[in-house]
């Protein structure tokens, strides 16, 4: 929102609203405002842009010798310009190549030295004396645009009669002006704050001074005159007065569309709407001025006299005033002729019944049109207009009918015409006079202030809110321009940011000291990352959602993922299942990049459409995924499965669990299995058998899709149950006092016995046979080797340890058990120690 | 393919040895040995020879690309099965044997690490966690939180929605009707509701250096008997004092959220440059922050909280951002980079 510190001032001083808006300055006021009202995000001095402008009159205008196009004139700014070169008349000369250019106007002159002001903020032009065609030109005579004042540049901007030679421009268009912006979102509940009216007021309050509306916005007015004896037909006909609560309307005749006066194009240039023309601009300033949004119509193009408002039919089509044309959606707000749409509520008036310069009558529209209908009807056809951000914020019926009389006023008085019809007023709204009741007690409980209720009665009043006060009691009545205030907290609001924030007494809560709660998987989550950040892996984020070609290359069916329908590219169209597709995705990078082996994992959520949770919203699956890759330069062996295996295994024994790995018989339909391979793959299950997740090579296809190395592995697993498993915490065993037994115990079985199956028999017999004699161990896994053309048997090692935690261990004695071993192995399993 | 040029022969020999170990295959057409070629062939006079030169460099180089398309589908190097309940391969020499990497290439992600550290603090004043959503519904994105059904409010969010109507989450602010609820007994037992929310959050927005659409966030909520908003200033200040490891300043400025009333924006004095002003706070001395205010009754009252006995209120601000205020990093894209140029630099 551009805030016109000019405007604000005309505001204050004309209607005697109140005392200037920055008694201490404006830095003091900027500061004030951000702290009391809203982020302000840009301060810009206007005036120095028109640094060196100065009125001068044109003495004489004569066409150039040599150049069809151009005058040369000699202009009088009454010797105030030092620098310029004179005749003895002490005039100077300027070249021009505008058409209407006059003896005897005033004009704007910039002269040599000064900025061409629509260049002021990029590529600024400085301007000096140089020959045209063989005729010195000093500065120039500048158009409406050149002043950045328009966008008219077929001519030079001519000035009213009633300044003197030689004035600064900026005193004489009253361009010394400073626009500070404010962030809109501070004003999404504030249709008043679209206003510059509304803006002063707020000034006004938030450094304790009075503020009083000017009369002739407070109250329903009529306009002046008897429009019914001059006699253009008008009438209205409302559809949908529970969307258009008010639709007031008048005609005017016989008014002369042109140029705005410059006093009305400064005011709208201001604060950046384009000036079109004094009807148009009419309409725009008082929307500018009051947040009342109001649309002129030309009478003749409307044709039938009839202005209707209903709602839109699909197919119909309306030409809007950007040029574009546009089929409507059923449900919109359109204005009609009493057939056809000419208009969309609320938002852009029509192309076939704009005001132009041939315009002689008009009829003028100033209604009220629902927020959440014109929010729709914005968003549908993407047209956010400044009568639509106004609309959604909730203007007041109530302002309706005094802004459209003062508008008719001041066209009148602009635009010359008469009043051609009555004041249509067709409203449908109730004025709630119900007050709002607060206690001075609760708006300082709320704020953890010591105000007294009568200043705070005081704070209100100042913004014209309406006070009862008994004792503690405050009943307040919000003026009708705050169509927010509807609860004893906006009262909190309205007084705590009046007040100042910046006065509130910050004090720390009280409270016991019961311990807080913690969050397990939080933790947990965080002790995961830790460990494996202390196994050289490397923790990563990525996107949640991902392409559907990712889906595609790790064999993930989309049709089971939630799509993104507002998706701000096709790679971020789906909600992935799980983070390995992310991860294998960011390998190659990291190569290319020149990073050889490494290890990548991540910590989220996966979603798919089939699981709900007991909200019977998706189902969120914790997620830890790791993914280990070397690359073929570093020459790796042994299988990155194994690799990835050693992760998973240590980081489980770390939090104390012990783990499980099944081989696949088949790759399961979850889409989390899809990109493993499955006779490099196995399930995980905690050792007491939960189940955990999966762990694998790639799919050569998938391999080939990413570009992964050949030797590349990944683990995926379930947090929440790994957070859940049991800790398979071995007893304490006190410190061994004897020397230890260590024997190489070495098995020939078939290939097909896997070496889980090995050693769970190995250490279930151990246990058997050591337990009558008190002996302990420990296994270690010392070789697995296959000879070259045995495919059907191979040779597995184990390491064990033994000893007597009360005595030495003999060898006869190790031996004596090892071979008991080898016999229970040879029995049950058909494998021979070797 | 032979070719008859000695040149160009040789050069196709060493060629397609060095393909063999190219991690990237493609990158073979950039190999100085066959842009030699392409450089001799420009310094030769029109003519016949020349004409047959570049014939045969060009078939090399289709060549080279044909392999290298070849070897780029590797479903051919199928590898064995494997005995996945072993701890290592079979037939693999000790010193090839599983090994982890080095801890000293090991890191945490800066967020993560950031975000652990600011909870701690939370910990310590005596706030529960409770981690939040990445996919909801309209009810806790909005309607929990006071924004009724097409109310121009809602455009300030910029969400992604799915196909199902459900929300990716614009704010975290999707966890305060859950957490009132699951608190509620601790409030009704005295002891007021005290919780951080950090989550992911999602905005359709273009991204740039400033800019995520996906970001992470920490909200917080605190409900009880007679709290006001200078509170909630004071505890904004107490814990970002705590992780500044200095006194720092709070302002707070009039903002608009459907959810609180009043609302704020909050703002702490620059802890690096004391308030003069550096590159950090843009040369202004206070660095903003985030959103707050004081829980509107509605959002109360929908999680059956009785509004005229207590209050409370809330906040939420970037992790990301301060994260690049404390390391100075420049775009906000490299979070989710996966770069590790970018990652381990983070000890």
């Amino acid at each position: 929102m551009k805030v016109s510190l000019n405007w604000v001032r005309f505001i204050d001083q004309k209607y005697k609203c109140a005392a200037d808006p920055a008694p201490a300055g404006i830095d003091a006021l900027v500061e004030k405002i951000g702290a009391q009202l809203g982020a302000v995000e840009e301060v810009v001095n206007l005036g120095e842009k028109y640094q060196g402008a100065v009125v001068a009159k044109v003495i004489s205008a004569e066409k150039h010798p040599d150049a069809d196009k151009l005058k040369v004139c000699w202009i009088d700014d009454d010797g105030v310009v030092k620098s310029a070169p004179r005749n003895k008349a002490g005039h100077i000369h300027v070249v021009c190549g505008a058409p209407n250019v006059t003896a005897g106007q005033l004009v704007a002159w910039l002269p040599p030295g000064s900025t061409v002001p629509s260049t002021f903020d990029k590529d600024p032009l400085v301007l000096e004396a140089r020959e045209i065609r063989g005729q010195m030109s000093n500065g120039m005579i500048a158009s409406a645009k050149e002043l950045a004042l328009g966008d008219d540049h077929t001519g030079i901007l001519v000035l009213d009669g009633r300044f003197t030679p030689g004035t600064s421009l900026t005193e004489a268009l009253d361009l010394n002006d400073t626009i500070i912006d404010i962030e809109n979102k501070m004003f999404t509940h504030r249709p008043d704050l679209f206003g510059q009216l509304g803006v002063a007021r707020e000034l006004a309050g938030i450094q304790g001074q009075v503020f009083k509306s000017p009369a002739w916005y407070k109250e329903d007015a009529d306009v002046a005159g008897d429009g019914r004896s001059n006699g253009l037909k008008l009438e209205i006909k409302n559809d949908v007065p529970e969307l258009i609560p008010r639709f007031c309307a008048v005609a005017i005749k016989d008014v002369k569309v042109g140029d705005s006066p410059a006093w009305l194009k400064v005011r709208l240039g201001a604060v950046g709407i384009r000036p079109i023309n004094n009807i148009v601009d009419m309409t725009n300033f008082y929307m500018l001025e009051t947040a009342q949004p109001l649309h002129a119509y030309d009478y003749d193009k409307v044709k039938s006299g009839i202005l209707g408002a209903r709602l839109s039919q699909k197919g119909e089509k309306l030409s809007l005033l950007n040029g574009k044309q546009i089929t409507l959606e059923a449900g919109a707000a359109v204005i009609t002729d009493g057939q056809r749409p000419i208009g969309l509520g609320g938002v852009m008036g029509g192309a076939d019944t704009e005001v132009d310069e041939n315009t002689k009558n008009i009829i003028l529209e100033c209604a009220t049109f629902d927020m959440n209908l014109t929010r729709k009807v914005a968003m549908a056809y993407g047209l956010f207009t400044d009568a639509a951000t106004r609309f959604t914020k909730n203007q007041s019926p109530r302002q309706n009918r005094a802004v459209i009389a003062k508008t008719v006023e001041d066209i009148l008085r602009i635009a010359g015409g008469r009043l051609a019809s009555r004041l249509m007023d067709d409203k449908h709204f109730k004025i709630d006079g119900k007050p709002v009741k607060v206690s001075a007690s609760f708006i300082n409980s709320r704020l953890g202030t010591d105000l007294r209720a009568a200043e705070m009665k005081k704070i209100l009043q100042n913004v014209e809110f309406e006070i009862d006060l008994s004792g503690d009691q405050l009943s307040v009545i919000a003026p009708f321009w705050r169509t927010d205030i509807e609860i004893p907290e906006d009262i909190v609001e309205e007084v705590g940011r009046l007040h100042g924030y910046d006065k509130l007494p910050a004090e720390l809560p009280k409270r016991g000291i019961e311990p807080a709660a913690k969050n397990g998987l939080l933790e947990f989550k965080d002790r995961l990352r830790g460990i494996l950040a202390e196994f050289g892996a490397n923790e990563v984020l990525t996107y949640s959602f991902v392409h559907d070609d990712l889906l595609k290359k790790t064999g993930q069916d989309s049709q089971l993922a939630y799509r993104l329908s507002n998706a701000l590219s096709p790679a971020l169209g789906y909600y992935r299942f799980n983070l390995l597709p992310s991860l294998l995705e960011k390998i190659h990078p990291n190569i290319k990049a020149g990073y050889d082996k490494f290890a990548l994992f991540e910590i989220g959520k996966g979603h798919d459409r089939e699981h709900k949770d007991k909200d019977g919203l998706p189902q969120e699956f914790e997620l830890l995924t790791m993914v280990y890759t070397a690359s073929s330069k570093t020459n790796p062996s042994g299988g990155a499965y194994y690799q990835a295996k050693e992760y998973l295994v240590q980081m489980a024994a770390k939090v104390g669990v012990g783990l499980k790995f099944k081989a696949l018989e088949k790759l399961p339909d979850a889409p989390l299995a899809q990109a493993y391979e499955l006779t490099r793959t196995a399930f995980v299950s905690t050792s007491d058998g939960k189940f955990l997740g999966i762990i694998g090579e790639l799919k050569p296809g998938v391999r080939a899709s990413l570009r992964l190395p050949e030797h590349t592995a990944g683990f995926e697993i379930d947090i929440e149950a790994l957070l859940g498993a049991k800790p398979a915490h071995e007893n304490y065993r006190p410190l061994n006092r004897f020397p230890v037994l260590e024997q190489d115990f070495c098995l020939r079985s078939a290939a097909k016995l896997n070496y889980q199956e090995l050693t769970v028999f190995i250490m279930e017999n151990l246990k058997k046979l050591s337990k009558a004699h008190g002996y302990q161990f420990n296994l270690e896994p010392i070789d697995i080797f296959q000879k070259a053309g045995d495919g059907s048997h191979k040779q597995t090692t184990w390491r064990i340890i033994l000893w007597h935690p009360e005595r030495t261990l003999t060898t006869a004695e190790t031996n004596k058990l090892l071979d008991q071993l080898a016999e229970q192995a040879k029995k049950e399993l058909k494998a021979e120690r070797i | 393919m032979e070719y008859e040029n000695q040149e160009v022969a040789k050069a196709a020999e060493s060629l397609r040895r060095k393909l063999k170990s190219l991690e990237d295959k493609r990158l073979i057409v950039r190999d100085p040995a066959l842009t030699a070629l392409y450089d001799r062939l420009k310094t030769l006079p029109p003519g016949k020879d020349r004409a047959s030169f570049g014939k045969e460099v060009n078939g090399l180089k289709n060549e080279l690309q044909q392999l290298a398309r070849d070897s780029r589908q590797p479903a051919e190097t199928k590898l064995p099965p494997i005995d996945v309940t072993a701890p290592f391969n079979m037939n693999v020499a000790p010193t090839d044997r599983p090994k982890l990497l080095p801890a000293t290439q090991g890191t945490r992600h800066p967020l993560m690490a950031e975000l652990s550290e600011v909870l701690d603090i939370f910990y310590r004043m005596g706030f529960d966690a409770v981690e939040s959503r990445e996919i909801d519904d309209d009810y806790h994105m909005f309607t929990s939180l006071n924004f009724p059904p097409d109310h121009p409010a809602r455009d300030e969010y910029d969400t992604f929605m799915t196909d199902d109507g459900l929300i990716a989450p614009a704010h975290t602010s999707i966890m305060q009707n859950r957490v009132m609820r699951r608190y509620k007994k601790d409030l009704e037992a005295g002891q007021g509701i005290r919780v951080v929310i950090p989550g992911r959050v999602f905005r359709n927005e273009d991204l740039d250096a400033r800019h995520e659409h996906t970001f992470y966030q920490l909200e917080g909520v605190y409900v009880d008997e007679g709290i006001n908003a200078g509170n909630l200033v004071a505890t904004i200040r107490a814990w970002l004092s705590n992780y500044f490891g200095k006194e720092v300043k709070i302002k707070i400025q009039p903002f608009y959220f459907p959810f609180t009333e009043p609302s704020f924006e909050f703002a702490a004095s620059c802890p690096f440059c004391e308030e003069k002003g550096c590159n950090v706070c843009s040369y202004t001395g206070w660095i903003e922050l985030g959103g707050c205010g004081m829980i509107h009754p509605n959002v109360l009252k929908e999680a059956d909280i009785d509004a005229k006995k207590y209050s409370g209120f809330a906040w939420g601000f970037g992790i990301d951002r301060l994260v690049m205020l404390k390391y100075n990093i420049e775009d906000v894209r490299h979070f989710e980079s996966a770069n590790l140029k970018f990652l381990r630099q983070f000890k």
